[in-house]
């Protein structure tokens, strides 16, 4: 235990970005707020319809918590994005440049196998990068609430400052069980990135991208379908094609989402669990680590 | 596995080969065994398949024949052996980016024979800082670092591919006296490759030469004054000594010097001055151009 922990540790050493990139990215998010809210916030000038839809927001608590709700919510979103992206190059590069420097020589002085390595690569990218990224988020959150608290009190916004804990504590952990879904549902192009890592002589990028493209044109191509195509678009958007009908029925249909604990199912991406298609995902993302591990043990050309 | 290993040997391997792709054989049916508390030697020109060897012995690369070291297999039991393998491929195989604490930290992390106080010893003795970062250091720094790691650790079997490539003659030095001085106490046994062979002959004490993926030379430092002889015959006694069948011919100052696998010791006094070859004339003799 304490060797894979090491070697999560020796990861996030060698890729920095994996632990500034979600950092740097929430700082900025906090300081555009504080910035923000000065510049253009100390004079509310409201429109009458914008004036009506925040005194009707002071008047009805559960609409207070659905807005809080959401805005907590979606303040992941910038290091997420960010977040994925250092994890899809890390993913890409991490196999690859061990070979390239031929470090790899001496990573397999030791006594580690190859499963561990490859292990706990997947692991900081499907584990410890979810949960960073989590945890900065939550900490930004709160100081950006705080900044808009001080700014809108005494204003019409003035109900965007009331804190509303319980579905604070409930917006946070949906989050958090949204992004191990996420892992789960990405986790077989997570390994498959691997794959190409370990298993590319020289631009890994091109190899982890080109030839899935490749095989889709060649089939639109030769039988006019596109199977190919539409099986990797529903594995990269059909995540967020979960969590979605949810997140639309939230904003069109505002009679629905009474309580907090709807306001949780509009967010929450836990039906995908009964999904084939996530567990199907799964299983190949286990074939696929086993292929990068094996690939790994006889791998020669350092 | 309950019987008492001690007195195996360290590696065995019995017609071993190796062929890459369709092309020709790396390593030819090589047989050989490595004895424990040994310095030994394998040698050839480049090419002759040393590091294919050692990558065999290392588990690095799948082989044909059989290949036990420290009565495991290499291919099969990998990782269980590296506890007790420590290796130096080549020069400058520390990451770049690694810090030498990091190196401290990420080795007594995964190494269950790793001593964290050894290795600072060693590194005090140099010019090398904990906070440095492998990049900030020189090639013979790089080389000092690993071997404070490799040093720390309590390994049966040491691995050393061409460990001092590249590196000036006082790192060169530095980095084999240490190993004699402060590491070797004959419970390990040490295996090293290189094709520069005056730097390593003095402190071997077997020898393995290889050419072109066959074994031409199989013995013990102590065996050679028994099995070689080296003649050094006046040009008027040369053909007489080409009669005896030498290994190898080359004039020195005007002088013929012939290398002999010995038969009948008493017979070259005749020819000349009779010496015992070095490794470096037998390394000469049996892997130049004229054998």
């Amino acid at each position: 235990m304490t060797a894979f922990l090491t070697l999560m540790r020796r990861e996030l050493w060698e890729h920095r970005s994996l632990v500034w990139a979600p950092l740097v990215t929430a700082l900025l998010l906090v300081l555009a707020t504080f910035f923000g809210s000065r510049v253009g916030g100390l004079d509310f000038e409201l429109g009458d319809q914008e004036a009506g839809f925040f005194s009707d927001l002071a008047a009805t608590p559960v609409a207070q918590v659905q807005l809080f709700a959401v805005w907590m919510g979606s303040l992941l979103i910038p290091q997420l994005i960010v977040g994925l992206l250092v994890v899809f190059f890390y993913l890409l590069d991490t196999l690859y440049g061990e070979r390239r420097d031929r470090s790899i020589l001496f990573w397999k002085s030791l006594p580690i196998s190859d499963a561990s390595t490859v292990l706990s690569k997947f692991a900081v990218a499907a584990l410890l990068m979810p949960v960073w990224v989590w945890g900065i988020s939550l900490v930004s959150g709160v100081l950006i609430f705080l900044i808009v608290k001080f700014m809108v009190a005494g204003t019409a916004l003035a109900p965007l400052g009331v804190w509303h804990g319980s579905a604070w504590l409930l917006v946070q952990a949906t989050l958090l069980q949204n992004l191990l879904i996420a892992a789960l549902w990405y986790a077989p192009i997570a390994a498959w990135l691997l794959v190409i890592s370990v298993f590319a002589k020289r631009s890994p990028f091109f190899w982890a991208v080109l030839p899935p493209l490749l095989v889709a044109i060649l089939e639109e191509v030769a039988f006019g379908s596109e199977r190919i195509l539409v099986f990797i678009g529903h594995r990269l958007s059909g995540y967020f094609q979960a969590v979605q009908p949810g997140l639309m029925r939230s904003r069109d249909d505002e009679t629905t989402l009474q309580t907090v604990a709807e306001a949780y199912q509009a967010l929450s991406a836990a039906p995908l669990l009964a999904s084939p298609s996530l567990w199907l995902g799964v299983l190949s993302a286990a074939l696929l680590l086993a292929l990068a591990i094996r690939l790994r043990r006889w791998r020669d050309d350092a | 596995m309950t019987e008492d290993t001690t007195h195996l040997p360290i590696i065995e391997a019995r017609g071993l080969s190796k062929r890459y792709g369709r092309g020709t054989l790396a390593l030819d049916d090589v047989t050989f065994t490595i004895g424990s508390g040994r310095i030994v030697g394998l040698m050839g020109a480049n090419g002759a398949g040393k590091t294919t060897a050692l990558k065999a012995i290392l588990g690095l690369t799948p082989f044909e024949g059989h290949l036990q070291v420290l009565g495991q297999n290499p291919s099969r039991e990998r990782d269980a052996l590296m506890r007790d393998v420590c290796f130096i491929a080549d020069v400058a195989v520390l990451p770049k980016w690694m810090r030498v604490s990091q190196a401290l930290d990420f080795v007594s992390g995964i190494h269950p024979r790793f001593s964290r106080t050894r290795a600072e010893e060693v590194l005090a003795s140099t010019d090398i800082q904990l906070h440095q970062r492998v990049s900030q250091l020189s090639k013979g720094m790089i080389t000092q670092l690993h071997l404070a790691l490799i040093m720390a650790i309590d390994a049966k079997l040491l691995v050393l591919d061409e460990p001092t490539l590249g590196l000036d003659l006082l790192y060169r030095r530095g980095f084999y006296e240490r190993l004699l001085n402060d590491y070797f106490d004959h419970q390990r046994t040490i295996l090293v490759t290189t094709h520069q062979v005056e730097e390593v002959e003095h402190l071997l004490d077997h020898i393995i030469l290889l050419r072109k993926g066959r074994v031409v030379l199989d013995c013990a430092v102590s065996d050679i004054e028994a099995r070689y002889v080296q003649v050094l015959a006046s040009p008027e006694r040369a053909d007489a000594a080409r009669a005896m069948q030498p290994l190898h011919e080359r004039e020195v100052f005007g002088r013929k010097l012939f290398i002999f696998e010995t038969k009948d010791a008493g017979s070259y006094a005749g020819l000349g001055e009779v010496r015992t070859p070095s490794i470096s004339d037998l390394f000469v003799a049996l892997l130049g151009e004229h054998s």
